[in-house]
């Protein structure tokens, strides 16, 4: 209670922030008025992702081109650990973040109100200053960016964006195909052929499937959900936004959910939503015993487990281990046909992943003047994002490891990545469950269904868990957005008839 | 000089010396707590504005959803804790003390308090990793004798990882809670034994009746400790399973710390602090007032 009270007083609002200080990489010491810092993430400089290949260098050349195009700056690095929340709340809220950091946005959105981070709208419509005339970028650096859709998904439920994409990451199966080879398997092409792969491998005592309860939760249920609600999508899409191309077309905003949950939607009433836990319940079996603690890449390397699913970073892993002495291979999970289960209509799986590294600009890019309209520190700041993005920056930095694809036009993928970017052209999904409400909400689907698919409570406590969870979540982000739902009845009523044509809706409360 | 000013001057440089230990505790201690109980009245999100609203969070607190598994699970931990500390540490204590080589006895006491020089971290890392991984030695030893049927996630399944978390550090018999022991037993006078020798106790019934009564201190001192400690502790839970599956593992210490510093509710955590804080206090107070040590029982009785 202590910590908690010292912790309350530090971080009681104040109206000033404060120059912090990070960890340097570089020996340059000579006096530059700007120093601008930044959390890389995976590309830090010097180190050795997954303990492989040659450090990093890439990010660091960079800036040392950068460096001496604005001789009054300085770049440095920091490995502080902003993908942690409570280091970065802290730090935000003593304005001592690291300027450029690295975090998924959807973190970033709980807290864009505070004025913690800087939006990005305003220097994406205007040209990247580092790009030749002709290229793309010249007019405006957002045509820069190769998957505009995904990148433009970024934005903030209050209309702006905080982050640049700057490379994608998307899952994939990855699988031993000696093993597949030595039991006469193959890749299956629907989930009745998956879920009967599963089985012999587990009848040669194998563990047929690697996966942590995170991935589950956030992946799995995201997709299952789209193979069972593919099909009444039409009939339940609230809101059409012109703007958004063929590749979100079909997402739901939080506000659409909400407005569904009213209707009855993600409740135990709800039999698509009860069928979708009920698949990944099923599912289970494959899986290993201990899904929260278990090294389960070491599992894959040393071949007690056949398949892994994870995300692109782990070719980085499988290309450059020595120890992995098998052939492998990567596949997409495959689709739920109509025979499997009455709600799927077989249509492939969509892409869950999207961005990788995703820049922000902290509060403390502007502590020069603390004001961003008139900061110089801050022009430095965004320069230097511009010209990482520069196509020939970006094959340096992100080429330098096989993790992440680029997300600039010019810069290509690794040939080992390829597969990645077909899988990244498909529809994306139609909800990011754990994307979309606040943290508790997260926090109670995520232990909720650890807990229901390993037969810690039965379906019926679940669904009520789940049914309370999806209300309140609801309830609180149109009490805290004051959102009128109304504004959906006339749609909702328009879509009555193709509603009409489906069996099994949940019914209205 | 007078006596009273001569005083007054010997506890004014007592005080002066007392002072700036004092004062980091205030600054530390005393001040951060009066600050948390003044912020559980407040609606209050790091970074963001704070709102009054009264006891709101309280309220709000008894009606969450961790609240009963929670206490359930800090009630288990508590009687499972007591449990051990009162008789593992106390028993392996009287065994080294019945030694009758005192370089043996040294040579014991020693060997028994080497573990505490393992972090506890690292000590449940090891558990974790080693132990109770899915190819660790639980059910790797299980796979040999054939019994593949019994094997699990020990720390992701529901119906284990419970006594799990409680058997990490199994056989709870290192540490310093023998030395504590160790010294109330070596307190004990020679002419009580020999006393208690002559009415005919031996063995267990003289270490039931003289030495358990005897040493009543320092149960009573693990006691408050074991209790302060299980009440506050949750690093445990938060390195081993972050309270899950579900919330089978869950402290109100862990969600405190998750609404503090994961949800950004400050205001609600220090409710929970406030409550924790209470709990502790009636527990150290019930604890003081009617578990008795021998000295106090003396002194009553003389």
């Amino acid at each position: 209670m202590i910590v908690l009270g010292l912790a309350a007083w530090a971080l009681w609002p104040r109206g000033v922030t404060q120059v912090g200080s990070g960890v340097r990489d570089q020996k340059d010491s000579a006096p530059r008025k700007y120093t601008v810092r930044v959390a890389p993430g995976i590309y830090m400089p010097g180190t050795r992702p997954q303990d492989l290949g040659k450090p990093l260098q890439g990010l660091a050349d960079v800036a040392r081109e950068f460096e001496k195009l604005y001789p009054d700056t300085r770049i440095e690095f920091t490995d502080a650990p902003v993908g942690e929340r409570e280091y970065l709340i802290t730090q935000l809220a003593a304005g001592q973040a690291p300027d450029i950091i690295n975090v998924n946005v959807g973190d970033v959105w709980q807290d864009v109100q505070k004025g913690w981070y800087l939006p990005f709208d305003k220097y994406l419509e205007q040209p990247n200053p580092f790009v030749p005339k002709g290229q793309l970028g010249c007019e405006k650096w957002w045509d820069q960016f190769k998957y505009q859709s995904i990148s433009r998904s970024k934005t903030a439920p209050d209309g702006k964006v905080y982050c640049i994409t700057y490379d994608m990451v998307e899952t994939g199966i990855f699988y031993n195909k000696s093993m597949f080879a030595r039991l006469g398997l193959q890749v299956p092409s629907d989930w009745f052929e998956f879920i009967q792969l599963q089985q012999k491998l587990k009848d040669a005592r194998v563990i047929p499937f690697l996966v942590d309860s995170s991935a589950v939760a956030d992946w799995g249920v995201d997709l299952v959900f789209n193979q069972l609600y593919g099909s009444i999508i039409a009939g339940m899409k609230l809101k059409r936004d012109p703007s958004r191309e063929a590749h979100l077309s079909r997402f739901f905003d939080w506000d659409e959910l909400a407005y569904l949950n009213r209707k009855g939607f993600f409740t135990r009433r709800d039999p698509r939503f009860v069928e979708t836990f009920r698949i990944l319940k099923a599912w289970r079996q494959y899986f290993e015993k201990d899904m929260s603690s278990t090294d389960l890449t070491k599992m894959f390397v040393t071949q007690k487990g056949a398949m892994y699913w994870t995300g692109s970073w782990e070719v980085n892993r499988l290309a450059r281990d020595p120890d992995v002495g098998f052939d492998w291979g990567i596949f997409y999970l495959p689709p739920i046909p109509h025979s499997y289960d009455r709600f799927a209509d077989g249509h492939d799986q969509c892409v869950i992943g999207g961005s990788g590294t995703q820049f922000e600009v902290t509060n403390s890019a502007f502590d020069d003047t603390h004001d961003a309209a008139t900061s110089e520190k801050l022009k430095r700041t965004i320069a230097f994002i511009q010209y990482l993005t520069i196509p020939k920056n970006v094959d340096r930095v992100v080429n330098e490891i096989l993790c992440f694809l680029p997300n600039v036009v010019g810069a290509e993928p690794r040939p080992e990545l390829k597969l990645f970017d077909t899988i990244l052209h498909r529809e994306f999904a139609n909800t990011k469950w754990l994307f979309t409400f606040d943290l508790r909400f997260d926090e109670i689907m995520r232990r909720m269904l650890d807990l229901y698919i390993n037969n810690g409570i039965s379906e019926d406590e679940f669904m009520a868990w789940m049914e309370t969870n999806v209300k309140t979540a609801c309830d609180t982000i149109v009490r805290r957005k004051r959102i009128d739902l109304s504004k959906f009845d006339a749609k909702w009523n328009e879509l009555a008839p193709l509603r009409a044509k489906v069996q099994e809706l949940p019914r209205e409360p | 000089m007078s006596l009273r000013r001569r005083n007054f001057a010997s506890t004014a440089a007592i005080y002066a010396m007392l002072s700036p230990t004092f004062g980091l505790l205030a600054v530390f201690s005393l001040v951060p707590f009066v600050w948390a109980f003044v912020t559980s009245f407040y609606d209050y999100e790091v970074g963001g504005e704070s709102r009054f609203v009264g006891i709101d969070n309280y309220v709000e607190y008894l009606h969450d959803p961790t609240l009963l598994p929670s206490f359930a699970n800090l009630l288990f931990l508590t009687v499972f804790g007591l449990l051990i500390v009162s008789t593992v540490p106390l028993a392996v204590a009287k065994l080294i003390f019945c030694l009758k080589s005192e370089r043996a006895r040294y040579l014991y006491r020693v060997l028994f308090l080497i573990p505490i020089v393992v972090p506890g971290v690292a000590g449940m890392m090891i558990w974790q990793g080693m132990i109770y991984n899915d190819t660790g030695l639980l059910n790797e030893t299980l796979r040999l004798f054939g019994r593949e049927d019994l094997t699990r996630g020990w720390l992701s399944d529901p119906r284990t990882v419970l006594w799990a978390v409680v058997f990490m550090g199994f056989p709870f018999a290192g540490g310093i809670n023998i030395l504590i022991y160790y010294a109330g037993l070596a307190g004990i006078s020679e002419s009580i034994h020999e006393a208690a020798e002559l009415d005919g106790a031996r063995g267990m019934t003289k270490f039931l009746k003289v030495d358990v009564p005897l040493v009543m201190s320092q149960v009573k001192l693990l006691t408050i400790l074991t209790v302060i400690g299980t009440v506050q502790g949750f690093e445990g839970m938060f390195i081993l399973t972050k309270g899950g599956p579900g919330f089978k593992t869950m402290v109100p210490g862990l969600w405190m710390y998750m609404n503090a510093f994961s949800f950004q509710r400050m205001g609600y955590a220090c409710a929970i602090g406030v409550i924790l804080f209470l709990l502790i206090l009636s527990l150290t107070v019930l604890n003081m007032r009617y578990f008795r040590s021998s000295e106090e029982l003396k002194a009553e009785g003389a």
